[in-house]
């Protein structure tokens, strides 16, 4: 021992060297120590949940600044840092996050984008509500603004789970949580899409509430337009139900006898009330028109086109606002058809014959009164008849062979008068016109089934000069 | 401290055969010693060092090449002790061997 002792006063010598290689290790080892300790940190904090984090080694010293999310969760964090391999000491910079009062998330939509304010408890369920907001709007551009807070509701990502699956029906709109209040306003994508909301947060997070539900349903549209070129008339839009469905598509092929049905329908609820009996109105008055267009949506019905001749657009527009069940509202834009180059009577009576081949002047039953459904025919023989003003046309009536031949007799003369009634309120002179009734007296088809009797209830128009 | 030792196990081998290296030379070195006075000043000031080194009180950087220095430092006494011993122990041998 004493020896070391004698021999230790001869080693100052190499402290010479030793101070070199100090100084070498110093400037070598420094910044890929101070690097693999910011790593180790790193990962030591891998587990813990944090925001902004940020990590700056000074030798052997961390400064660690970041945002916890609870009290627990902070001390733990620096705790972590403290414990990675190599750290001396722990500058702790980390602070908790602030509580926002009260919590509010928004998710709001518009034509282009869906955008998500507010805040979220943590960033794993910002994350989490983002991704869901991506696969419930596929497609759709998904903005996030959301920044971070403490003081979420439980069950707080639950609830805007099914709300973002809410967002997904909406056209455009905007869904608010406040706490555990929940607001929606906007307008449904679909029908049906507002009751299919209002289901779907009745299973919303025990504790939360709507506080109000403004979701408007779109409005409820129904289209007709009458091609004359093409001829035909393209039903598109929505039905009440299938019975429905049948009863207009049925209504529509009664009342545009020569045009083809092409049935674009889908059946959806939602419809306003007096649906049925409005659309009905509304299509008998399209029937009138040589080309046009009708919308109904919601309570509204839109009717643009043209009359076959003055009067006919004068009715058209009074009957349909006399007719549309109360509450509903038009806006005929109807206008009148340049008339029509006249014709000698031959070709007058190949028009007339056309017309009453495809289509027939319906009555109502053992009555003379004219069934609406036949406005649209009579309206294309008024036409033509004004078409050919020389000529004079013979009314004739005709009935099938059931019942009384003497009833039969009368009410085949009271239809063919009630026609001719019908041309001269149009505003044809009476003169022209002369009727006939012949009963059952001559059938054109056996009257021993409906398709015969069918054919032998009619009215016929002969062109005399 | 493992971390450390494994981390600069080169720079702690350096200095543990600069040691070797001079307490091999400082058995037969025939230069001027340490007077014991100064020994024991110096001895004191390393301890206030280490002190300074265990109390963490040095920041940063300076803080980091403070322990650098002492761990160097610590190897080097290593090196120089067993460097004598093993010299002196050598050199006897042989002289009983003469």
């Amino acid at each position: 021992m004493h020896g070391l002792f004698r021999w230790s006063s001869k080693w100052w010598p190499g402290l010479i060297p030793f101070a070199i290689l100090w100084v070498l290790a110093a400037w070598v080892s420094t910044v890929p120590l101070e690097a693999e300790l910011a790593a180790n940190s790193g990962t030591a904090l891998k587990s813990t949940v944090l925001d902004k984090t940020q990590i700056s080694v000074a030798g052997r010293d961390v400064s660690f600044a970041a945002l916890a999310f609870s009290e627990e969760g902070r001390r733990s964090a620096v705790a972590s840092v403290e414990a990675a391999p190599g750290v001396r000491l722990v500058n702790d910079g980390t602070r908790l996050v602030a509580e926002a009062k009260p919590f509010v998330w928004v998710a709001e939509r518009d034509n282009v984008r869906v955008t998500l304010w507010g805040t979220a408890p943590l960033p794993a369920s910002k994350a989490r509500i983002v991704e869901a907001a991506r696969a419930a709007l596929n497609g759709t551009e998904v903005v996030d603004r959301m920044g971070l807070a403490r003081g979420a509701p439980a069950r707080f990502d639950a609830a805007t789970l099914l709300l973002l699956d809410q967002v997904a029906k909406l056209k455009d709109g905007k869904i608010i949580v406040q706490d555990t209040a929940i607001s929606l306003a906007g307008m449904a994508r679909e029908l049906g899409g507002r009751e299919a909301i209002a289901a779907a947060l009745k299973n919303l997070p025990e504790g939360f509430s709507v506080a109000a539900n403004d979701v408007k349903a779109p409005p409820y549209v129904f289209q007709a337009n009458k091609d004359p070129v093409a001829v035909t008339l393209t039903l598109s839009g929505y039905v009440p139900d299938n019975n429905v469905h049948a009863a207009l598509v049925a209504t529509a092929g009664r009342k545009f006898a020569n045009e083809k049905i092409v049935d674009n329908l889908k059946a959806s609820i939602g419809a306003p009330s007096g649906f049925s009996a409005a659309v009905t109105s509304a299509l008998g008055a399209l029937s009138r028109l040589s080309t046009g267009t009708l919308i109904v949506s919601d309570r509204e019905v839109k009717l643009s086109g043209d009359a076959l001749y003055e009067a006919a657009a004068g009715q058209i527009r009074a009957g349909l606002a006399k007719e549309l069940p109360t509450g509903w509202t038009t806006k005929p834009e109807v206008s009148v058809k340049p008339a029509a180059s006249p014709v000698d009577s031959t070709v007058c009576r190949q028009l007339f014959a056309q017309n009453l081949a495809k289509g027939r002047i319906r009555f109502e039953t053992n009555s003379a009164s004219i069934n609406a459904d036949s406005a649209g025919l009579l309206d294309r023989l008024i036409e033509i008849a004004m078409r050919c003003p020389t000529t004079a046309v013979e009314i004739v009536g005709h009935t099938d062979g059931d019942g009384d031949a003497g009833f039969n007799q009368i009410l085949s003369e009271k239809r063919a008068q009630a026609v001719q009634d019908y041309l001269v309120k149009a505003g044809l002179p009476a003169d022209r016109f002369s009727t006939t009734g012949y009963g059952s007296s001559q059938p054109i088809a056996g009257n021993e089934t409906d398709e015969g009797k069918l054919q032998n209830r009619r009215i016929e128009f002969l062109v005399r000069q | 401290m493992a971390y450390l030792a494994i981390f600069l196990w080169g720079w702690l081998f350096g200095a543990f055969l600069l040691g070797f290296g001079m307490g091999w030379i400082a058995v037969v070195y025939r230069g001027k010693p340490v007077p014991k006075v100064w020994i024991q000043r110096l001895s004191v000031l390393a301890v206030v060092i280490v002190g300074v080194a265990v109390a963490r009180v040095v920041p940063g950087r300076f803080g980091y090449w403070l322990d650098l220095g002492l761990a160097l430092f610590g190897f080097y006494l290593v090196g120089c002790s067993i460097g004598s011993w093993l010299r002196d122990w050598v050199v006897s041998r042989h002289v009983r061997a003469g």
